[in-house]
């Protein structure tokens, strides 16, 4: 009997330390975001979790008037809501804006416990919502208040890149490129399009297509996501991914410019310089201060690290077989944003309404589920000297979620500068186009 | 309660325990030589695999376990046997917990953690099998007891 007893004291410590390590394993930040932005971030030794960091705010919205905070100077209005997932916003000739709606397409086969568990995890916050798969037009109303809104362009599949060159409207689709004949004023796109050019689509474990035209208009740049966090999907399903492809407009014959850029979500021309600037979400689950997402220059066939390294020479072990001479030559990025920020906007400002911000990229932070505590959910604006980041990032829009990070508002995505040199927003968890313009005085 | 529906009940529970006790071994074992095989060759398919074959695994041991709980602990006839091969599947089913976790990682980064726990996990329930094969003759007669 004596002896029962003591193998059951045996089991119940066992049990109770598996609980332990299994609680413990909920792991928070050590470091600010702060510490970790700019150049040459410090970059703690990568842990192995049983789960990794998690937080994710319950969806919320926003209530009645309810709108995110501006840094001082500034004012916010809301031109549009009730928009489905809007994601990128495009300024037309004639001061009509174009939202790309549109989300996920849910095509990602189920393959491992983990994603059962893992997406209704997530899509909590209202981050997982239907995308509209359209464009819609926004025509400013003559009185003042929510603009006009028009369904634009239908029947897209999962589009967020968007371009105007001339007269050709590029949508990028997650497995390709439309091009449409854009008319000026007109409420509802006459031309049905014809496909340009098709983008890798297997598994499409990131999908968004970000895009932009050279300042000449001859090539698309598309930023194609990888297909898995960390080549856990097989590196072969990774042929054209965690790339930036170069389409030529006129052949479509496109090639990848440059790769090992995990997830590029933003790609824009920086003014002074005319070098092709990228934002790129880093990898998750080996810490909440890992890896930084950053804003870095794109060199044409420069190798940035994805999947074997991060930050030049950092090797990520889950990542088999190794590729040591690929990781020798890994660009380490420009300029870090924090630990799963998740950048997803990038614009350099080139106004003079906000004449505080000329000269630098307001880069909108999406937010992240493994980081606790929150990260991102903000717009905030890097200043730039001689074609580089020459500072600090500064908030410029925040308060998208609660102060208790329990609720979500919304969440920044694409944006885009009108003529008047406001700063457009689309925000895909609220549903809303927001107009950040200089304060009346 | 009467002998016969005791013993018609034991009888039942006996079936169950035979239907759904080699279940999660033999997905255990084949876990364990998918690690084996994604060890030697990075090929993902087989830690993927691995990672279904511990989590299904699991499930399938919930009601086998509990039937062995109720038969060490609070049956007529207890054995010193049964009593090791009890902690032996507790063993196994915590080392198998972990590795359900360990193998919710990103490829390589289940190994080589996930390779040992399958280890741990197979080997407590081989030498689990070893123990009562060897009181075999006190368990029938613990089951004859019982009928």
């Amino acid at each position: 009997m004596n002896k029962h007893e003591h193998t059951r004291r045996h089991g119940l410590v066992l049990a109770a330390a598996s609980l332990l390590a299994l609680a413990g394993c909920g792991e928070k930040a050590n470091l600010a975001p702060a510490q970790q932005m700019g150049e040459n971030p410090p970059l703690p030794r990568p842990k192995a979790y049983l789960l990794p960091p998690m937080k994710v705010p319950d969806f919320a919205g926003w209530q009645g008037d309810a709108r995110p905070q501006v840094a001082t100077g500034l004012q916010i209005e809301k031109i549009a809501s009730g928009l489905m997932h809007p994601r990128q916003v495009l300024v037309l000739p004639n001061q009509d804006v174009l939202v790309v709606e549109g989300n996920g397409p849910g095509e990602e086969a189920i393959t491992t416990p983990k994603q059962l568990i893992a997406g209704k995890i997530k899509n909590q916050s209202g981050k997982g919502g239907k995308g509209g798969n359209r464009v819609t037009l926004l025509r400013r109303k003559p009185g003042g208040g929510e603009w006009d809104k028009f369904v634009y362009i239908e029947k897209l599949h999962s589009p967020f890149g968007i371009a105007l060159v001339g007269d050709a409207l590029y949508v990028a689709n997650t497995g390709n490129i439309m091009k449409y004949r854009y008319t000026p004023g007109e409420t509802k796109m006459s031309d049905p399009g014809t496909e340009l050019g098709d983008l890798p689509s297997t598994v499409n474990h990131h999908w968004t297509k970000a895009m932009v035209a050279s300042p000449d208009g001859k090539y698309l740049y598309v930023g194609s996501g990888s297909n898995s966090n960390a080549g856990e999907n097989g590196l072969e399903v990774e042929y054209r991914r965690a790339a930036v492809l170069e389409v030529d407009a006129a052949t479509v014959a496109s090639r990848v410019f440059a790769s090992g850029i995990r997830n590029p979500t933003g790609l824009q021309f920086e003014p002074q310089s005319g070098k092709l600037w990228a934002i790129a979400n880093e990898r998750d689950e080996i810490g909440a201060d890992l890896v930084p997402d950053y804003l870095t220059s794109v060199r044409e066939h420069g190798f940035y690290g994805w999947p074997y390294s991060y930050y030049g020479q950092h090797v990520d072990d889950r990542v088999r077989p190794q590729r040591p001479d690929l990781v020798k030559k890994a660009i380490v990025p420009d300029y870090a944003l924090g630990s799963h920020v998740a950048a997803l906007g990038l614009l350099f400002y080139t106004g003079d309404a906000l004449p505080q911000y000329k000269s630098g990229a307001f880069i909108s932070e999406h937010g992240s589920w493994d980081r606790a505590p929150l990260s991102g959910y903000k717009v905030v604006w890097v200043p730039f000297a001689n074609g580089m980041p020459s500072g600090k990032a500064q908030d410029v829009v925040t308060g998208f979620h609660s102060a208790d990070e329990k609720h979500l508002f919304g969440a920044p995505v694409g944006l885009a500068q009108d003529a008047d040199g406001g700063l457009l927003i689309a925000d895909d968890v609220g549903n809303v186009v927001w107009r950040v313009t200089g304060a009346r005085r | 309660m009467n002998s016969t529906s005791q013993a018609s009940r034991s009888s039942i529970t006996s079936a169950i325990f035979d239907v759904l006790d080699p279940i999660p071994f033999g997905f255990f074992v084949a876990a364990l030589v998918f690690d084996i095989l994604y060890v030697e060759t990075f090929t993902i398919l087989w830690v993927k695999a691995a990672a279904w074959l511990v989590s299904i695994g699991l499930l399938f041991a919930i009601v086998p376990q509990l039937i062995n709980l109720g038969r060490t602990w609070f049956a007529r006839g207890r054995t010193k046997a049964l009593a090791i091969n009890f902690w032996l599947q507790v063993a196994a089913i915590v080392a198998a917990i972990f590795n359900a976790f360990v193998h919710s990682r990103d490829a390589y980064g289940s190994m080589p953690a996930g390779l040992w726990l399958s280890v741990v996990t197979v080997l407590a329930l081989v030498i689990g099998r070893i123990v009562l094969a060897g009181d075999r003759v006190n368990y029938r007669e613990y089951r004859h007891e019982q009928a």
